[in-house]
């Protein structure tokens, strides 16, 4: 059971560390934003369910559980509002120079 | 119900006067929210929305791996661009389902809704075209196709 949890929360760790990675390396705003939501939708998700691999069945899992539903709605919110919020004060979004 | 559930998962306490005080206010607020019409039933609907969770969670998984790469690649092959989709959904409830579900795959974002037109950004050439595939559209067509339509 905790080679499972360390297995997952590995997992989510490099989804997290690809999503910084990301947030360095692109180029504006709104791509920016996909690489937030990767650490929303896969790395948090591993890491809590490699948590509550480690915790067991009981009143904690539950808890994550209910976190984790909260996450998985509140998560695209949050991204369509920030990036509404761009588009609408008028940030142009960054395209390839050759095209 | 699902308040109070709520409650006693948040105050991890089962003295009385806790469960009490939940159960008021739980009750108090489903009232005031109802419209007093409690319990609708619409199970079947939840029942398809719960079926088509794992295949939109499978859809996360790809895309995740897919941006991943694209991340990762050292010459940063990106080419964004914003698409325009007409969806010819007719309920308000399945154009905000098709709208987290494309901003919840990583790669995609819903920028814009207009009742039934979206503005979407995307990461790539494969993830647009993912988008006007109109693949998840069709799985929430579907499922929203016995409803009333009110939009």
């Amino acid at each position: 059971m905790d080679i499972l949890s360390i297995i997952f929360i590995v997992a989510g760790l490099f989804f997290m560390i690809v999503a910084a990675i990301g947030v360095v390396r692109l180029p504006d705003v709104f791509s920016r934003s996909h690489a937030v939501s990767l650490t929303d939708s896969l790395g948090a998700f591993l890491m809590l369910v490699g948590i509550a691999f480690h915790e067991g069945l009981g009143k904690n899992t539950l808890k994550i559980l209910v976190v984790l539903a909260l996450l998985y709605i509140l998560n695209p919110v949050i991204a369509h509002a920030t990036i509404r919020a761009a588009f609408r004060s008028g940030v142009k979004p960054w395209q390839k120079k050759s095209s | 119900m699902a308040l109070f559930v709520f409650w006693v998962l948040i105050s991890a306490s089962f003295e009385w006067i806790h469960l009490g005080l939940g159960l008021v206010f739980s009750f108090a607020v489903a009232w005031i929210n109802s419209g007093h019409s409690l319990f609708v039933p619409k199970f079947r609907l939840w029942l398809r929305i719960l079926l088509y969770l794992p295949w939109l969670f499978y859809k996360i998984i790809e895309s995740s791996l897919y941006l991943s790469k694209l991340i990762l690649h050292p010459a940063l092959p990106i080419d964004p661009q914003l698409v325009s989709v007409d969806s010819k959904l007719r309920h308000h409830a399945a154009v905000v389902l098709l709208g987290n579900s494309i901003t919840l795959t990583p790669g995609t974002i819903t920028v814009e809704v207009d009742s039934n037109k979206l503005i979407v950004h995307a990461m790539d050439k494969v993830l647009s075209e993912d988008i006007e595939s109109k693949q998840i559209e069709s799985k929430i067509a579907d499922i929203f196709k016995d409803e009333e339509p009110d939009l």
